[in-house]
């Protein structure tokens, strides 16, 4: 029977579900979800919000690569002077599931062999 | 174009680009304006298409216009922020043109009902502006508003 406390349950059962897949996958659905390092020199960077994005030169052409917005990269410890051109880094992130496309989402960048963590409940 | 990258450039606009919670706050109020201006028009467009007719549309004008012109104030507004943050790259964007073109729609065909029952006394509005006159405002407002909705969301996800 259809009781106003069945009705509560099911609704907050539904709700938690729902947060958890979206916490799960909020900008991630089209990635892949392994992650795999992208590796070279930024050639040039766009910064700030709705969305931060550079184009880093690595051995196999030119990665379009999603950084932060910038409350994220600072929270990782990134400055806008760390993430301009001629920057040599490591991108640790989830490429979009498009082969023939070089687009990473980052989660982790790496400079002078220090990491700086976008997202560090992703770092496997 | 230099007025788009003077815009971008503008201080305040540079703040919001940077920031976090006046960004978050823009955008959460192009919402309020733009939820608004659906959640009114969308009744009022469903009455003028005969939806409901034992409610005067006198009445129900009355109540929701000025929340659908308040909401699309504010749409406007915050719209206008968001737009500065990334101007260039919002106005290469023939999807955004469309968005406001469609914009333009609304406004026009509204103004045009408007006009065509401005002389009438509020209360014969029903009888004397022909039922087929309101029908087109009001299927054309709904079209256009969800239309301008889709498009402004879609923004995120087309080049």
């Amino acid at each position: 029977m259809l009781s106003r406390r069945s009705v509560l349950i099911a609704g907050a059962a539904f709700t938690v579900t729902g947060v958890t897949a979206a916490r799960a996958h909020h900008g991630w659905t089209w990635a892949e979800g392994v992650l795999i390092d992208v590796t070279g020199v930024i050639k040039s960077a766009k910064l700030g919000n709705p969305h931060g994005l550079l184009t880093v030169t690595a051995k196999d052409g030119d990665w379009t690569v999603e950084v932060g917005q910038p409350w994220r990269n600072e929270r990782a410890g990134l400055k806008d002077s760390m993430l301009a051109k001629g920057v040599t880094l490591t991108v640790r992130g989830n490429r979009t599931k498009d082969p023939k496309l070089k687009v990473i989402k980052a989660v982790r960048v790496i400079i002078d062999g220090k990491n700086y963590d976008l997202y560090p409940e992703r770092i496997s | 174009m230099e007025l788009l990258t003077a815009l971008h450039d503008w201080a305040p606009v540079a703040l919001l680009r940077g920031g976090r919670w006046s960004y978050a706050a823009v955008n959460a109020a192009h919402i309020l304006g733009f939820a608004l201006l659906i959640g009114a028009i969308v009744p009022l467009d469903l009455r003028l298409l005969g939806w409901r007719r034992d409610v005067p549309l006198a009445s129900l004008t009355h109540v929701l216009l000025p929340v659908a012109i308040t909401g699309l104030v504010i749409a406007i507004a915050a719209g206008s922020l968001l737009f500065a943050v990334r101007a260039p790259d919002y106005a290469a964007k023939p999807l955004f043109w469309v968005k406001m073109a469609l914009v333009i729609c609304g406004v026009v065909n509204a103004a045009l009902l408007h006009q065509a029952a401005a002389w009438e006394q509020p209360e014969r509005l029903a009888d004397s502006t022909s039922a087929a006159r309101l029908r087109f405002a009001g299927m054309m407002s709904i079209v256009v508003w969800i239309a301008v909705l889709a498009c402004g969301r879609m923004l995120a996800f087309l080049d």
